[in-house]
């Protein structure tokens, strides 16, 4: 039977068990029936006949168990001699099958664990009930005050507008994402969490695990006071207390119920581990302009996203008419709640997995060749087994199987490589682990279809190509070498110019992604970041509300940590560049024509005290820094950074000009006394935009980031430092304690880690690559011994050996090349995003990279070229 | 039945089968009845050797079944050749009248 309906046959005997039997048992009751009935033709009284029917058929059990035997027997029995019969033959050559056996496994194994992180980020569903229908509502900027930004967060009367108008969601939620300081024993915890709607979790769809979750009564001021918190803080901070319900907790220095556990899992937004109610009091509910909130959706049951996208741009048009001041520009876009969480990733996560593919397929050619070699060696084996009557399926089954037993045994191997790897990627890639990323059935049954995928491209073409031998030349060449014909020889070197293609689209992207890096890690980031330590507080409303308390609290902060030794200087900030976060506010010129605030140009905003431009360490251009002068009752100040006085004073002095903040137009119009360079604030990729500094002291702020200049490692200061603002307050939480140039690193986590990767991957790839060229040479050379004999024999120098051997290396490398370059070409641009600094298309990088690829192929080849100049040319003609 | 019932060799009773189901498929009994009728009795095939016979023959793809309407509309499983199974059927009757011939032969010799 050929081998597919064989397997479906296999198949169905296996796992459709019952319908077999049943159908059997069916067959014997018609075969009897009908008996009985030709007996009773014969003259028969029924009875009588069907005695004997039934006596003529012997034991229905017998019957049935030995046509059971037959059905499975006949598949299994072939199957496991093949099995038998390989394992015999790869116990054979213990070093081709270890060889073998790894390699599959480390390529395997790689594609395993990348794809158990796409499986877990891009495949599965999210852990929520039908999580295909939640999404992030956001607005979309106007484009001439935030170029290129499309998402952006929502203001609260604009969510209430939507809520109210919007006929497409069946729930809709809005949450601020914040720090939370959770007072206990020791130093307060800090810990993330939401202020979220009373709807939050139902549109989720999730119930606590013990408790409950908000109602709208939680919402009103003042009956706000309750905490739902996940499992992994109620494990943590509360070694799973089963009577933490109704407890009280510190919170912000407030008191807060304990109303609930939420089941394990539940980590939206990402990493937040308690979640308060929001409540709004009627002045909050009426801001339009301040962009602080993040909305979540539940479509309704058959609405589309487009039809949600189309409801949402009606809504947002019209309060763009109906409120031009605040919302003029200001649209609304519906995305998928996947799309958020994992966006930046899937690019990234999709390159690897291509590239990880293209390790394994080049180990595949590699092994193949091996194969190649193995069978050729094998040839006279395979001649003796088709002269006695072996059929040619026979053979390419038995083949097969020893291939597919190869690449399961790498399988397995890979496997278990694959559960160390995945971890790994999830820690190092600081992967949102949505859905517990690991080995689950999907990824096991990716496992065992890429092995035996593997498996039959290792096995097949020696497979094809072997038994089709013609069988009185191999038999006739007794103990001579074979498998140089030359059609055999093309596949072998087909192989290797593919290895060497695809290692060269590797080394490419591998080489744009450093080339990205390295331009990124050259920018300059406008300020200092060595020696500099960095640590932020959230001081908590209930004891911090007045302006005079968070002065009072700066004040004293500032004294301790520049009481520290060793502390050079110590300024603040609100937020630290290139730590995410910060805030944009529009304005206005004096003397220009001042539009609605929607129509105002924006520029992102932050509050400092005198010192932090020294601190961190951000140039003067112009002008002066804030001085201790520059307080609530002098004249309002500003400090621009050079962006924004190109771009709003082009050609023009702006030291002197005044503008309004317009977050704070009761203080009036600002004089610029200062221009300082621009920093990296967003990132080291993004261009620096306008950026105005106000001093903290005429606009005090809850929220300080500390930036403190050290005269050493900064390390060694992070605990004195620590100490000393607790000792102003034990229940204010640090967080973000880090140097300047972890914030500096961790801004270029993601990317490094998607360089790492890729630049494994590919040097693995060049490995591969070098020793299938290699062997490849080396097999050509032992070949050729006759042939090189002779020619040396006729007077050939050393030096043409080499010059021969080296020049057949090099130009399989150069058509492994000039595929590659070609493929490279075509694929790279896919990566686009992903680069910074260089086009897809880079001329040095594809020139250097191939530059190098055809090095190594040159120097794969020199063992094999040295061993053919070797070559003696009385003993190579006598053997054979 | 004056002729004395003979006990089937392992290897004929597959001659048998397929050559009672190279004239058109046939369910369980009719097989059996049409050997009884082409060996004119010679062979009797119980189902005990008919059926384990019958699923061996068509799991070495001989043969192909399927439920169909039998004459007195029962349903019934029925065989059929296949490509492969007249194949067999020819090598299996050559190397049969080989056989047949060389123990003839050999039993004529003195």
């Amino acid at each position: 039977m050929p081998l597919i309906p064989r397997l479906a046959s296999f198949w169905r005997n296996l796992f459709h068990k019952d319908q077999v039997e049943h159908e059997f048992t069916e067959e014997l009751r018609t075969y009897v029936d009908m008996l009985t009935e030709t007996k009773i033709r014969q003259g028969l009284t029924p009875g009588e006949a069907r005695r004997n029917a039934l006596v003529e058929l012997g034991g229905v059990e017998q019957v049935h168990e030995k046509v059971r035997e037959i059905r499975m027997g006949q598949f299994i029995e072939t199957a496991w001699r093949d099995i038998r019969l390989g394992v015999r033959a790869l116990l054979h050559s213990p070093v081709f099958s270890v060889v073998t056996v790894l390699s599959l496994a480390l390529g395997i194994g790689a594609n395993t664990a990348i794809f158990s992180v796409v499986n877990g980020l891009l495949l599965q569903p999210l852990p929520y009930p039908e999580s295909e229908r939640i999404v992030d509502v956001w607005h979309t900027p106007p484009q001439h005050s935030f170029p290129g930004l499309d998402k952006f967060s929502v203001s609260p009367a604009n969510y209430l507008d939507w809520k109210a108008q919007s006929s497409s969601f069946e729930q809709i939620a809005i949450y601020s994402y914040t720090g939370f300081s959770l007072t206990t024993s020791n130093e307060p915890l800090p810990l993330i969490g939401a202020a979220v709607s009373s709807d939050f979790f139902s549109v989720l769809r999730t119930n606590a695990m013990q408790g409950r979750t908000f109602t709208p009564d939680d919402e009103r001021p003042g009956q706000d006071n309750v905490v739902v918190i996940s499992n992994g803080l109620w494990q943590r901070a509360f070694g799973a207390n089963p009577n933490i319900i109704g407890q009280t907790l510190i919170i912000n220095s407030r008191s807060f119920t304990v109303v609930g556990i939420m089941p394990a899992g539940f980590e939206l937004p990402r990493e937040a581990e308690l979640w308060v109610p929001l409540a709004w009091d009627d002045k909050e509910r009426q801001m339009r302009s301040i962009h602080d909130y993040l909305v979540i959706a539940r479509l309704k049951q058959n609405v589309s996203l487009n039809q949600a996208q189309a409801d949402m741009s009606t809504i947002s048009s019209r309060l763009e008419q109906q409120y031009p001041e605040e919302d003029k520009g200001w649209g609304a876009v519906v995305v998928p709640l996947r799309d958020d969480l994992v966006g930046d990733i899937r690019l990234a996560l999709l390159v690897l997995f291509c590239a990880v593919g293209f390790v394994l397929l080049i180990a595949c050619a590699n092994v193949a060749n091996l194969m190649l070699a193995r069978a050729a060696n094998r040839q006279k084996e395979i001649a003796v087994r088709i002269a006695l009557g072996a059929g040619r399926a026979r053979l390419i089954r038995q083949l097969l199987t020893e291939s597919v037993l190869l690449a399961v045994s790498g399988g397995v191997l890979g496997l278990l490589l694959a559960i160390w790897g995945s971890k790994m990627l999830v820690r190092l890639g600081d992967l949102p682990n949505l859905d517990d990323i690991g080995i689950d059935t999907w990824t096991l049954g990716f496992t065992l279809l890429v092995s035996f995928a593997a498996g039959i491209i290792i096995g097949i073409v020696p497979a094809l190509q072997f038994t089709r031998t013609n069988l009185s030349d191999s038999l006739k060449q007794g103990s001579g070498r074979t498998g140089g014909s030359p059609m055999k020889q093309h596949t072998r070197k087909a192989l290797v110019v593919s290895e060497v293609a695809l290692s060269l689209v590797l080394l490419i992207g591998a080489g744009l992604m450093i080339r990205s890096f390295w331009k990124l890690q050259n920018v300059n980031p406008g300020f200092n970041t060595s020696n500099a330590l960095t640590m932020s507080v959230a001081l908590t409303p209930s004891r911090y509300s007045e302006p005079h308390q968070q002065l009072a609290f700066l004040d004293r902060a500032i004294e301790q940590i520049g009481a520290v030794p060793g502390v050079v200087s110590v300024g603040v900030t609100t937020t630290v560049p290139l730590a995410g976060g910060g805030s944009t506010q529009p304005f206005s010129i004096e003397g220009r024509p001042v539009g609605s605030i929607a129509e105002q140009p924006m520029a992102q905003t932050r509050y400092i005290t005198p010192d932090y431009f020294k601190a961190i360490g951000i140039p003067l251009r112009q002008g002066r820094f804030f001085s201790d002068y520059d307080r609530d009752k002098s004249v309002p100040v500003v400090i621009i950074s050079e962006a924004m006085a190109r771009r709003f004073w082009p050609g023009e002095n702006p030291i002197g000009k005044r503008l309004t903040p317009s977050f704070h137009v009761e203080q009036g119009a600002r004089e610029v006394v200062g221009v300082v360079g621009d920093v990296k604030s967003s990132g080291l990729d993004i261009d620096s935009s306008a950026m105005m500094y106000l001093p903290y002291r005429q606009s005090p702020r809850p929220y300080l980031s500390f930036v403190v200049r050290t005269a050493s490692n900064p390390e060694s200061l992070v605990q004195p430092v620590s100490k000393a603002i607790y000792s102003i307050d034990k229940e204010q939480a640090l967080t973000d304690v880090q140097t300047m140039d972890q914030v500096l690193t961790a801004s270029l986590s993601g990317r490094r880690f998607n360089m790492t990767l890729l630049l494994t991957f590919a040097g693995v790839a060049l490995i591969l690559a070098a020793a299938g060229v290699y062997g490849v040479m080396n097999y050509t050379v032992t070949l050729r011994t006759r042939e090189l004999g002779i020619r040396m024999a006729l007077g050939a120098g050393r030096i043409d050996v080499w010059r021969l051997v080296l020049g057949q290396a090099l130009t399989l490398t150069l058509i492994g090349v000039g595929a590659g370059l070609v493929s490279a070409y075509a694929l790279t641009r896919l990566m686009a995003s992903l680069l910074y600094g260089v086009t897809a298309t880079d001329y040095l990088t594809f020139v250097s990279v191939s530059a190098v690829l055809i090095a190594v192929g040159l120097a794969a080849s020199f063992l094999p070229a040295r061993r053919a100049a070797k070559v003696n040319p009385t003993i190579a003609l006598r053997t054979e | 039945m004056a002729r004395k019932q003979v006990d089937l060799l392992q290897g004929t009773l597959h001659l048998l089968v397929l050559k009672s189901l190279a004239l058109g498929p046939l369910h369980g009994l009719g097989v059996s009845s049409r050997i009884d009728q082409i060996t004119k009795g010679t062979f009797k095939v119980k189902p005990g050797s008919l059926f384990p016979a019958l699923h061996r023959m068509e799991e070495a793809g001989w043969l192909q079944s399927s439920w169909g309407e039998s004459e007195n509309n029962r349903r019934a499983k029925y065989y059929r050749l296949t490509a492969a199974g007249r194949r067999q059927l020819d090598t299996e009757t050559q190397d049969w009248q080989r056989i047949s011939l060389a123990i003839a032969t050999a039993l004529k010799a003195t």
